[in-house]
């Protein structure tokens, strides 16, 4: 019998595997989806989502996110709440070796007509600025302590430092400085691998993207003004990337250490060992999670140095200042976390740490930890779709209840890379790109290749799963015209 | 014509024992090897260490290198050929890493390598104590040329075939060899053409291993040689050697079904075969290679 066969339909957006399914699961494994995306899922991921049911502590319902696609031991959009107070446990394969890989959104009160016949002047200026590539280093030279100080205190530091603007830190997820990193529960490999990487994009489906407004995907238009999306063809600036080999190597030195402790000394038995994990409440755990958040502050430090650098490009070519080219941040969302949040189960507030990796986290509108000013209408949601797509930002929605607040977080792969890179070759895409008005810049066509928007799912389709299931709302489509691939 | 640097993939879970069996190699293997490694202190310990553009290079004695990277693959490849020329490279992975992408940039981004071999390491014992297979783990299970099932000696004898037959489910061509703390015969691990000061010396296969060769001064059809190569037996795990044809020798490197030939100079046609009880195929092995001959 084929996996698809066990999974009951719950609802049009709802799709379970129920305990039955596996020995070991605890609670129901859901896969938030339309039926096509259902279909078209791959069989590793109910797999995996049905061995995260199965981890100790995990609350209500093991989930998957419309965009999801499998991965080391939890599936690329995969949600999971775990009971600390019930010996809820702590995993790195399911935060994801890229912690905080994340998006970050910057309008411009430029247009496209404006832009036009600079882009690629832009473009190729971006890609000198915020390097790319797998070894990239930034242009920020950080003493090791620096950088110690950089992972405890996040996106602050760099503000303080001037790579940045106050307001930047107020929509940043948790004002982009995480309490309780602490650098004594990093390796120095990882100090190694990250203290020249500040301010780069890094490789594989990291990029930076200049987008316009076009007219007709504005799907609301008070709330797009809230967010200063006011002017017919705007253009906008997003970016996506993470704490690079830094992130890379906390998750590796933690998932050595839980290996040897899991079983042993915890008696922990799961059913994928690359869901190694321990206790929250135990001193590995702790440990990790103090790391781990040290992981959330480099990743935002990142993106507000990467911020910085693109004002800086853009009031450079303009020859105007940028808050003149009125370049305020919308939000930063973060993609590969966990979190300690109260969230109400059958009626009692409970403490959960929220596992999501690969999705996004997602408030309702009055929820106490959306910024201020969102607060009213719900969390900012930035949602990249492949670079030949188009991408969306939405609010979170009241329904998200039953995801645990949690949302998609792109298009989500239908094709491994390897096989993208067979498919196309990235020079002549960027050729057909061009044709198409999309001016891409990239430090390997291999790599441009694997991020064919072919090798995606379907943006429009995973956007109206999460539109439909009441997890978050679509607020503004953006197109892309000009691209900084890592 | 001087051959391209072969490159060694060493991949695997956490804990397989890929470290192991780096030091296992640096142990017996005569030549250069440059490893290229995340965990660079695992191997490196006090070692003498030169910052270099694209790697971080810590000298291991007997002149073999430990290199860490600092840019990006490729730049780092062309600077260890460049400065240290390795007679081999051996790049051990993160256990974390899907194997298939860097097979990919060695064989379209780096024409100044060949990919020899990917060898896997999977501990045996977290076979049996998690029977389902991780997503990553099968990745690196399904891209081996070569899957090396080690802590053999962890398991009972039983259980090994079972294992055997979940590994060969998810990759049906690689050959697997048992091993206890990765001690393999280095000559199945490597391919020819990487040693640029003479051929490694003779020595001793592991016992379970048959060996033969077959020389001849005659020209072979490269048509032949060809379809030779396509449909030798699954009990064949290496062969390579030098093959004459018309107009030109080439080196050959054959592991786990996948084989490649590059121009080389030789007066003659060597190859050498290693499998597992390959006695039986010696006779019409050599018959077809008889039967290429010009």
């Amino acid at each position: 019998m084929a996996i698809i066969d066990n999974v009951r339909k719950i609802s049009d957006t709802i799709w379970e595997l129920p305990t039955t399914f596996k020995a070991g699961m605890r609670v129901p494994a859901r896969v938030i989806a339309t039926e096509k995306l259902v279909r078209e899922m791959d069989e590793a991921v109910y797999q995996q989502i049905s061995n995260v049911a199965a981890l100790p502590g995990v609350t209500r319902y093991a989930l998957c996110m419309p965009d999801g696609h499998s991965g080391y031991g939890f599936p690329i959009g995969g949600v999971a709440a775990m009971d600390i107070h019930e010996g809820g446990v702590i995993s790195p394969g399911g935060i994801g070796f890229d912690i905080n890989c994340g998006m970050r959104l910057v309008i411009t009160n430029l247009t496209l007509d404006e832009v036009q016949p600079s882009l690629k002047e832009i473009v190729d200026l971006l890609f000198q600025r915020v390097p790319a590539g797998v070894g990239s280093h930034g242009f920020l030279k950080l003493s090791r302590q620096e950088f110690r100080d950089v992972v405890e205190q996040g996106a602050r530091w760099c503000v303080e430092h001037d790579f940045g603007w106050e307001e930047d830190l107020e929509v940043t997820e948790e004002n982009g400085y995480i309490a309780g990193a602490d650098a004594a529960k990093i390796s120095e490999r990882a100090i190694d691998r990250g203290y020249n990487q500040i301010g780069t994009l890094g490789s594989g489906n990291h990029y930076l993207e200049i987008q316009v407004v076009r007219s007709g995907d504005v799907r609301d238009k008070e709330l797009a003004a809230r967010f200063g999306i006011t002017i017919p063809n705007q253009v906008v600036v997003m970016f996506h990337c993470g704490s690079r080999g830094f992130g890379h190597q906390v998750a590796t030195d933690y998932l050595q250490i839980f290996l040897k402790v899991m079983e042993s000394k915890y008696g922990i038995k799961i059913l994928d060992r690359e869901l190694a994990c321990a206790p929250f409440e135990s001193s590995e755990g702790h440990d990790y999670f103090a790391a781990m958040k040290c992981g959330l502050n480099m990743s935002f430090a990142n993106r507000q140095v990467i911020l910085h650098r693109i004002r800086e490009v853009f009031s450079e070519i303009f020859g105007r200042s940028a808050e003149d080219l009125g370049m305020q941040m919308i939000y930063d969302v973060a993609h590969n976390t966990a979190k300690l949040e109260k969230h109400t189960i059958d009626g009692k507030e409970k403490t959960l740490l929220v596992h999501r990796k690969g999705a996004t986290r997602a408030f309702g509108p009055g929820h106490e930890e959306v910024a201020a000013r969102y607060r009213d209408i719900g969390q900012p949601v930035i949602i990249g779709g492949s670079m030949e797509t188009g991408s969306y930002l939405l609010t979170g929605a009241p329904g998200g209840a039953a995801t645990f607040f949690s949302t998609a977080h792109g298009s989500g792969r239908t094709m491994s890379r390897t096989k993208a890179r067979k498919q196309w070759h990235g020079k002549q895409l960027q050729r057909d790109l061009e044709a198409r008005g999309i001016y891409v810049r990239s430090t390997s066509w291999a790599g441009l290749a694997e991020e064919a928007g072919a090798a995606y799912k379907d943006i429009d389709e995973v956007i109206e799963a999460t539109e439909r299931a009441g997890i978050s709302k679509p607020i503004v489509r953006f197109t892309p015209i000009g691209n900084v691939k890592g | 014509m001087e051959p391209r640097t072969p490159i060694n993939l060493v991949t695997g879970p956490l804990g397989s024992g890929k470290t192991t069996l780096l030091r296992h190699i640096l142990a017996i293997r005569p030549g250069k090897i440059a490893i290229v490694m995340n965990e660079f202190g695992e191997i490196a310990i006090d070692a003498k260490v030169l910052e270099g553009k694209n790697v971080r290079i810590a000298e291991l004695g007997g002149g073999c290198v430990c290199c860490s990277l600092l840019g990006e693959f490729e730049a780092a490849v062309t600077e260890i050929i460049q400065r240290v020329e390795p007679d081999i490279i051996i790049v051990e992975t993160t256990g974390l890493a899907e194997p298939e992408a860097l097979v990919f940039n060695i064989q379209e981004a780096a024409p100044q390598c060949r990919l020899d071999s990917v060898v896997s390491v999977i501990d045996a014992d977290m076979l049996v104590c998690f029977p389902e297979l991780g997503h990553t783990t099968r990745l690196q299970i399904e891209g081996a040329d070569i899957l090396l099932l080690n802590k053999i000696d962890l398991i009972e004898p039983r259980q090994v075939e079972p294992l055997e037959a979940k590994l060969r489910e998810s990759n049906p061509t690689a050959p697997i060899v048992r091993t206890e703390r990765c001690r393999i015969d280095p000559e199945l691990l490597f391919g020819i053409g990487g040693e640029k000061k003479g051929a490694s010396p003779q020595h001793k296969h592991q016992p379970e291993f048959d060996s033969f060769t077959f020389t001849s001064k005659k020209e072979l059809s490269r048509d032949c040689f060809k379809a030779f190569a396509d449909h030798l037996p699954s009990s064949v795990y290496r062969a390579k050697g030098f093959v004459r044809f018309e107009g030109s020798t080439q080196l050959f490197n054959f592991v786990g079904g996948r084989w490649d030939l590059e121009p080389f100079e030789s007066a003659e046609t060597q190859l050498v075969f290693i499998g597992k009880e390959i006695a039986p195929e010696k006779s019409s092995i050599i018959a077809a290679l008889k039967d290429c001959e010009l």
